[in-house]
This record gives structure tokens, C-alpha cells and sequence, in this order.
């Protein structure tokens, strides 16, 4: 760690000394550098991002006028109004759902000493695994209108009616699956938090009489309030941004948000202009910052809600008694509604050579066809190699920038405000914008690096940094200054308080965060579309050839590999943590 | 350097700077233009001697990898042993999004292209360059542009998908009127956002009707309230009729329900005339760094050996001389004896904005 911050150790007289005085408005290198390095990351693709929003486009694809049309075509398009109102109900509704999901599950798994709790973060992780289009599809397999759930209401009420009984292409069926989608996530983050908070408090308040749920909601979730807002944000402006829901559940029943009704927008030119949706991801750029400055105010109080001090912060389990069987069955049931269900389903459409909805036909059609298709010798001959090294440089180049970037934000270093504004800003980017963004960037550089893998794994950062940060910083914000300062006093530069001091403390959280971002690049197809090229394959990529040509079994198939990997890969990460917290604890 | 560069002084300087520190392969001569246009008898020779020191040939193609891209790089190493055929896929509109930001900034990968929409994105966008394919004689004049920009490679035909289950064989729609008929009111999904989707389906009546006519047919047709797919290929939307989540897909690729019908899926296609065609193009980028490999690589896919690889990935050739696959033979108008309607690269491109505004105002 050290090693990557000789700066820090250069500079550690000074700004150790503007740290004993605590005054942290005295300008910082460290602070300065990071931003620098953001700011390369950084601006490129977000000038190429203004351009395309008041440029219209030649058919070769370069700037021509400049324009605000774009920006006008947000405003007037007579779609806007009923958009906007169907965006703030699904990104409300569905983070909504996901957080309080990942709340209850992260509350009964740091908290209580409910059975089998170690395996919801292997399973969340693991669900973090499915690619999302992949998991949509698998719930629109299981609600559509010919899917089991449909079915059993037919057998139940009598079918004969005009439409399925429940139709999934509407408001409801976008909130609800994008709130599960969402879950597993909601756990990780929310039990990153709940995991590094002082319990004595909840202890303190349930030796006083209250009763647990009473505890819990007064103390614990008060206590994680920043943490909780934060995640919030997190996950609202997500789903403002998301596309892959909107467009395969709402679409198809007329329920439009913002971003699909740009996507239809922009595909009535030809060529597509990027113009709509670069515009609207400036607009969405600086409601974000305009949020994160709002945060920031509020959490400017967030010593308030420190809770790693200088005691021991281990969190000490609740008692359940009897009840933790009910709150084993809780998980269990979490787990089955946003795991197990569409993961069986994806499972049984892979073994059929078409799909039909279950039946007793069907079982007798079973087949392993799809999964000879996708497995076909030499699918994958090179792309594995890049995929796990873009995976793996990806997540390692983005936890510990991040967890820099975090505590100096956290720790209201000068100017480190900025570093949470530029590490966030990536997020509001459209996936397909940045993968064009960064290809004009690249191809356009002095430096042979376009179509390289080092070039996929820059724009992978990128496009990771907000999630490494969120993870961060909810790690960071409830560690109480006072042992920094403890550390300090002790005579410690910052670099030495980041290495000994926060870093241990924080290490959980960002073992996971490591994983998190290891999963999300190698499963993500729209960024790296562009960037690859013949000799960068990747197997998210060459999947994705898969799912333009082939049929729903195959792509079940697919899914069901793709868990496979990740299963893999999240019990070697479990094993790896558990030794890891044994040894954390035993210092 | 080349023309690109003198017209954007700005670039010229990135140009020389990007070429120095890249500078693999030959420096682009202007003998290499006359290459793609020689017509000589010594054509065959005078490839293979410029290709042997050029060593690769890259290509961006929209083509599915397992059953062709891999087959035709594997045939083809084994015919020219002294070429490396490297080749990228996406879909068409990725490639010229690739090819144009690599062309801008002079700084070209690629040698041939292909992909549905491809040819005359990239003609208008100047971004590919004429030559000549002796093979090309033998193929039909409707599938060939006069100026050389681009060359056919595999045809698609489009129908109507239905599900045998919720269409009974007598009442199953046999021509566009048919799809007016009330019983099919919210039945039908359709394919947004992709030129081949909506904007062809509207631009085939238009051609084959006259506006006037068409017109009056969107109005009825737009009672039917449609269902917009927005998200998925073609593929997944017959899918979805097989899945009866739909009774009725417009405008899919005629052969992937024959497909499935051959698995048992209760799925059938029907040609309604005309019958909208269209064809995948294949072009030479500008500034190509092989352009003698890239000839060959053309000569190779329009060949007949070339055009039966194509037969194993279930594509339709473009070759005459190559029959379609028995299997799939039923959706070739030429052979159903229904009357065919070859929407042209340039065409489909003309009619697209004007028919994507046709569905913006009835259908959306």
C-alpha cells in the first residue's frame, strides 16, 4: 500500500501536521494528486459526453453544429412529463424494495444469532454473479404470461380470461424486479456498514427494557442513518440510469421512463445520434452533484454517528432464542423469492430445446443441446485469459483508490469533496455512451493503447469507481477520528494512520468491494463492446454474441454457467475472508 | 498522409504521431487503391505476392463466430497459410461506429467489413473505397451496388412468426389485411429500435403500395395496438411467440421459426407478398493496411467455398449458385413462389427516418 503512495510518505511531515492541528482546510497533496488522477480518468470521456449533448452528428460519426436541441428535445418531447413522473416512481419504488431487502437481511446476519447466516453473503454474492439482462429475462420467464405463476392463478381462478392475470410489463413489474435485482447488493452494502458499528449502544438500550425490533429501529438504523442515505443514493440514481428493466419489462407493456424514451428518440435518426442521451446524462451529471453536495451537508454531522472508537467495536450478537428460527426462515424465504426462483427457472428453460412455460410435455423434452451450443469447442479459447485478468486489475486498481479517495472525503480533507464528486460522477454515464466516449479517446491518443486490454481495463475503472467508493466510505464514515488522532498523537504521518489504523478496520469491507467490482466487470458487455477487438475478446462479449443470435434456452444455458463461475469464485473469495477475519480478529 | 488527413489539419500531427508509434504494417502506397480495382489476368498472383509480406488480414463482422467467423478464418488460414485472418464481432451499427472513429483518426485496424446496414452506412460516411470480385459475375444484378462500394454476402427474408397453438391453421393471416382482422387486437408484438424492425416493415409497403395506399394501411393497422419489443434480437422475439406469450411477431427472420418448428416448438413463419428482402454488405475500409489480403479475404467469402460456410451457420447465400438449405428452403420467395420485394442497402437507408417517423406517430 505504501508503495503505491510514495507521496504520501513524502509529504507525510506536512500533512501530519495539519492533521495533529486538525485542520483540515490546509491544502493537501495527497488530495491534489488523487484528484489529478481522477481528472484523467475522468475528463476525457465527460468532454466527449458534453460534446455529443450540443453537437449534432455527421453520418460519419464526427461533430458538426453546435447545438441545444438536444437539451430542447429533453424538455419538449411530449413523452417527458409522463416519463419523468414513471422514473421517479420506479427508482424510488424499486430502491425502496432493495434496501429494505438488504436492511433486514444485513440486520439479521451482523446482528443475531439466526443459523445459517454466513451463507447469505455467499449467496448475495454469488446472485451478483447472474449478468443482469440474465436475470430479468429469468423473471420474465417466470411471471410472463406463460410463465408457472401465471399458470397456477389459471388453475386456480379458471383461465378463459383476455390477458394473463398478472401482467408483469407494467409499473409494478419493473419496481419488483429491479428491487430483488438490487437486493443482494443492498445486503453487502448495508452489512458492510451495520459489521464495522459499534453494538454497545444496542446493547446498552436492550439491557434498559427496549425490545429488539424497538432497538434496531431507534438505535442501529439511526446509528447507520449516513450509511443508509448513502446507499439510497446510490441505488436511486441507479435506477434513473438503468436501462436493461425499463426496456425489457416496461417497453413491451408502454410504460416508459426517461431512458427508454431517449432510446426511442435517438433510434428515429439514422444513424442513432447520441445526442438525446448524452444530454440527458449532463442533466443527470449535475442533479447527482447537486445530491452529493446535499449529502454532504448532511453529513457533515456524521462524527455524530461514529461508532468505531477506540473501544472494541465488535458487534456482539443478539440472542434470538426460539425466534431465530423464524428469522432463519425469513432469510431462507428472502433467498428463495430472489435466488432460488429465477435461478430454477433460467435452470429448466436450459434444459428444454425450446420454451413452452412448464408443463408435463415439457419434462419429458429435457436436453443438454444448449449447453453443448454455448460450450461449443473454442468458444472461449482466449477470452478467459482476458476476462479474468480484465476482472482482476480492474477491481484491484479501483478498492484501494477508493478507499483512499473515501477517507480523505470522509475525513473532509481540503478539496476532498471534489474526489467524492469525480470518483461518483461516472455513474449517471449510460454504459453505451462511455463505451463510445472512450473509444474516440483512445483511438484518437499518441499512445498505441487503443484496442489493447490495458485500454478495457482504464474504461473498467472508470466505470467502477462510484460503486468502490459508496463501499468505502460506508466503511470509513463510522470509524471515530479519535483513533486517527490517537495514531497522530503517537506520532504517525496520514499514509502510516491509512495503513495501520483505517485500513484494518475497513479491510472486511473492502475484501468484499474487491469481489463486487472482480463481478461486475467480467460479467459487464456494454462498455468493453467497442473497446475489444480482434485479439481482446472477452467471454462477456463473445456471450453477448450469443445473445443477439441466439435463442432463450441457449441463453439460459448461459446463465446458468455464468452462475456456476461465479459460485466458484464467491466460495473461494468465502474461505479466503473467513481465514482473513480470524486473523483480524486475533490481532 | 492520406486525403482524411489533409482535409483535418488539426489531426495531422496526431496522424504522423499515432503512424510512428504504431508503424506495424506496410505504409499505404497509391498503388494499393489500383490493387482493389485490377482487373488483369495475373489478379490471382499479383494478391497472393503482395499478401505474403502484408502476413494479416483483419476483419469486423456482424456474422455469428462458432458457425462462421471460425469456420471461414479456419478454411481460409488453410488456403493462404501466410495470412493471420483476425476478425472482431458486432453488430453492424457497433462496426461503423468502430470503423468511423478509427478512419477519423487515421489510425485503421480493420481491412474488410460486413454486417446488414454496414456497406451504406459507411459509403455515406466515406468511409470505404471501391474494388472489383471477378466472383461477383455470377451473382444477380439487383444484389450489387454499380459503384463497387460494396459487395453482397448473405441474404435475409422476413415474415410473420405465429404460434400454432393460438392461431388455428385455417385462420392463420395470409396477406397484410389479415393482420387487420379484430381477433388479433393486442396479439401482435413487433421489433423497435433496429432498421430491420419496424422502419422495414413500413418501408416494404410503401415501395411495394405507393404512400397513399401504405398510409391508409398503417391507420388500420395502428387499431390493432401493437406491442412495441423494445429489448432483444428477432430471435428472442419468436421466442416469445413460441413462448405464446404473443400470438403474432411481424417482420422476424423468416427461417428462426422453421428452426424451432424442426425442434417441435409449436411455431410456423408465413410469407406474406411481397416479401421484404434484404442483403449483408461487404466493403474495404479506406487506408486498409493489407489491401492485397483483404482482396483475397473477399474473393474467399463471395466464392462458392465461402458461401457454403455460410450454409453451416444457417445463413442464406448470396451466391446463386449455392442452394439454400433444404431445411430452410420453404421461406426463399424464389422457390415458395411468393413475390419478393430486395430492399437495396441505399433504399432502406433513404426510407428509414421517413418510416421510423411513421411508427413515432401511429405506433408509439
Amino acid at each position: 500500500m505504501e508503495s503505491n503512495l510514495p507521496h504520501l510518505d513524502a509529504e507525510a511531515a506536512g500533512a501530519g501536521r495539519a492533521m495533529r492541528e486538525w485542520r483540515p482546510w490546509r491544502a493537501s497533496p495527497a488530495v491534489v494528486l488523487l484528484a489529478a488522477i481522477l481528472l484523467v480518468l475522468i475528463v476525457p470521456p465527460t468532454l466527449f459526453l458534453i460534446n455529443a449533448s450540443i453537437h449534432t452528428t455527421k453520418v460519419d460519426g464526427s461533430f458538426d453544429q453546435l447545438t441545444l436541441r438536444y437539451y430542447g428535445g429533453l424538455f419538449t418531447n411530449p413523452h417527458f412529463a409522463g416519463s419523468l413522473l414513471n422514473t421517479l416512481v420506479y427508482a424510488f419504488g424499486s430502491s425502496i424494495i432493495a434496501l429494505a431487502l438488504g436492511v433486514v437481511q444485513a440486520l439479521i446476519v451482523e446482528r443475531t444469532n439466526t443459523p445459517g447466516r454466513g451463507y447469505v453473503f455467499l449467496g448475495a454474492v454469488i446472485s451478483l454473479g447472474i449478468p443482469h439482462v440474465l436475470y430479468v429475462v429469468a423473471w420474465l420467464l417466470l411471471l410472463g404470461r406463460s410463465g408457472p405463476v401465471n399458470a397456477a392463478i389459471d388453475v386456480v381462478l379458471g383461465a378463459g380470461r383476455d390477458g394473463p392475470a398478472l401482467d408483469v410489463h407494467s409499473m409494478w413489474g419493473m419496481i419488483l424486479i429491479e428491487g430483488f435485482g438490487f437486493a443482494p447488493l443492498a445486503f453487502l452494502l448495508m452489512s458492510a456498514v451495520l459489521r464495522s458499528a459499534d453494538a454497545s449502544m444496542e446493547e446498552a438500550a436492550i439491557m434498559s427494557g427496549a425490545g429488539l425490533l424497538k432497538t434496531f429501529r431507534a438505535i442501529t438504523l439511526r446509528l447507520s442513518a449516513p450509511g443508509l442515505a448513502a446507499v439510497l443514493l446510490l441505488f436511486f440514481i441507479r435506477a434513473v440510469e438503468s436501462f436493461e428493466v425499463p426496456a425489457l419489462v416496461g417497453l413491451a407493456g408502454n410504460v416508459t421512463v426517461l431512458t427508454t424514451s431517449i432510446f426511442q428518440s435517438e433510434r428515429s435518426v439514422s444513424p442513432p445520434s447520441q445526442g438525446e442521451a448524452a444530454a440527458y446524462s449532463v442533466c443527470l451529471l449535475l442533479i447527482v452533484a447537486l445530491l452529493l453536495w446535499w449529502y454532504g451537508r448532511l453529513a457533515r454531522h456524521a462524527h455524530r454517528y461514529q461508532t468505531i472508537t477506540g473501544k472494541g467495536y465488535r458487534a456482539r450478537l443478539v440472542d434470538l432464542g426460539r425466534a431465530r428460527y423464524f428469522t432463519a426462515l425469513l432469510l431462507l424465504l428472502i433467498f428463495a423469492l430472489a435466488i432460488v426462483l429465477p435461478v430454477a427457472m433460467l435452470a429448466f428453460t436450459s434444459l428444454q430445446p425450446f420454451y413452452e412455460g412448464p408443463s408435463a410435455d415439457s419434462l419429458a423434452r429435457l436436453t443438454l443441446d444448449n449447453y453443448r451450443t454455448v460450450l461449443e469447442p473454442g468458444s472461449f479459447r482466449d477470452a478467459v485469459a482476458n476476462t479474468l485478468v480484465l476482472g482482476a486489475a480492474t477491481a484491484t486498481l479501483v478498492v484501494p483508490l477508493t478507499a483512499i479517495c473515501a477517507w480523505l472525503a470522509a475525513r473532509r480533507w481540503r478539496g476532498a469533496w471534489l474526489l467524492d464528486q469525480l470518483a461518483t460522477a461516472p455513474l449517471v454515464f449510460p454504459a453505451l455512451v462511455m463505451s463510445v466516449a472512450f473509444l474516440n479517446v483512445f483511438v484518437n491518443l499518441p499512445l498505441p493503447l487503443y484496442g489493447t486490454l490495458l485500454s478495457i481495463v482504464i474504461a473498467s475503472v472508470v466505470r467502477h469507481l462510484p460503486y468502490g467508493m459508496r463501499y468505502a466510505y460506508a466503511g470509513v464514515l463510522q470509524i471515530h477520528a479519535e483513533l486517527e488522532e490517537a495514531a497522530v498523537a503517537a506520532g504517525a504521518g496520514p499514509s502510516r494512520v491509512f495503513v495501520r489504523v483505517v485500513l484494518p478496520l475497513i479491510a472486511a469491507a473492502l475484501v468484499s468491494c474487491w469481489l463486487f467490482v472482480f463481478l461486475l466487470t467480467v460479467q459487464s458487455v456494454a462498455l468493453p463492446l467497442l473497446l475489444a477487438g480482434p485479439g481482446t475478446e472477452l467471454v462477456a462479449v463473445t456471450l453477448f454474441d450469443l445473445w443477439q443470435n441466439g435463442q432463450v434456452t441457449e441463453l439460459a444455458a448461459m446463465g446458468v454457467l455464468w452462475l456456476a463461475f461465479a459460485t466458484a469464485a464467491g466460495a473461494c473469495f468465502h474461505v479466503i475472508t473467513r481465514r482473513y477475519r480470524v486473523l483480524l480478529e486475533g490481532q | 498522409m492520406t486525403r482524411a488527413s489533409a482535409r483535418r489539419p488539426q489531426h495531422r500531427l496526431l496522424a504522423l504521431v499515432v503512424g510512428l508509434a504504431l508503424s506495424v504494417g506496410p505504409a499505404f502506397a497509391e498503388d494499393d487503391v489500383d490493387i482493389l480495382l485490377y482487373k488483369g489476368a495475373d489478379r490471382e498472383q499479383k494478391l497472393v505476392d503482395g499478401a505474403r509480406p502484408e502476413g494479416q488480414v483483419v476483419l469486423y463482422s456482424a456474422m455469428i463466430v462458432n458457425q462462421a467467423l471460425r469456420p471461414l478464418a479456419e478454411r481460409f488460414s488453410r488456403k493462404y497459410p501466410f495470412i493471420k485472418l483476425s476478425y472482431w464481432r458486432a453488430d453492424s451499427e457497433d462496426i461503423v461506429q468502430k470503423i468511423s472513429a478509427e478512419v477519423r483518426a487515421n489510425n485503421v485496424v480493420a481491412d474488410v467489413i460486413e454486417g446488414t446496414g454496414v456497406g451504406e452506412l459507411a459509403t455515406q460516411a466515406n468511409l470505404v473505397q471501391p474494388y472489383f470480385a471477378p466472383a461477383l459475375s455470377a451473382y444477380p444484378e439487383r444484389y450489387r451496388d454499380p459503384a463497387g462500394l460494396w459487395a453482397p454476402t448473405r441474404l435475409s427474408y422476413y415474415s410473420i412468426a405465429y404460434n400454432t397453438r393460438r392461431v388455428p391453421a385455417d385462420s392463420v393471416p395470409k396477406t397484410y389485411n389479415d393482420l387487420l382482422d379484430p381477433r388479433w387486437k393486442g396479439m401482435i408484438a413487433w421489433r423497435i429500435g433496429t432498421a430491420s424492425g419496424t422502419p422495414l416493415f413500413i418501408t416494404n409497403l410503401r415501395l411495394a403500395w405507393g404512400e397513399e395506399k401504405a398510409a391508409r394501411y398503417f391507420e388500420k393497422l395502428k387499431d390493432q395496438k401493437i406491442v412495441n419489443f423494445g429489448a432483444g434480437s428477432a430471435r428472442t422475439l419468436v421466442d416469445r411467440v413460441v413462448a405464446g406469450e404473443y400470438a403474432i411477431a411481424l417482420n422476424i427472420f423468416a427461417h428462426h421459426p422453421l428452426i424451432s418448428k424442426a425442434k417441435g416448438a409449436p411455431v410456423n413463419s408465413q410469407l406474406m407478398d411481397p416479401v421484404p428482402s434484404t442483403t449483408a454488405t461487404m466493403s474495404v475500409v479506406k487506408g486498409a493496411r493489407h489491401p492485397h489480403a483483404a482482396m483475397l479475404l473477399a474473393d474467399f467469402i463471395l466464392s462458392a467455398e465461402g458461401q457454403e460456410i455460410l450454409l453451416g451457420a444457417q445463413y442464406f447465400p448470396a451466391d446463386p449458385r449455392v442452394a439454400p438449405s433444404p431445411v430452410l428452403s420453404p421461406v426463399v420467395p424464389g422457390i415458395a413462389g411468393v413475390p419478393e420485394n430486395f430492399v437495396a442497402p441505399d433504399t432502406l437507408l433513404k426510407f428509414s427516418e421517413s418510416s421510423e417517423q411513421i411508427f413515432q406517430k401511429l405506433f408509439r
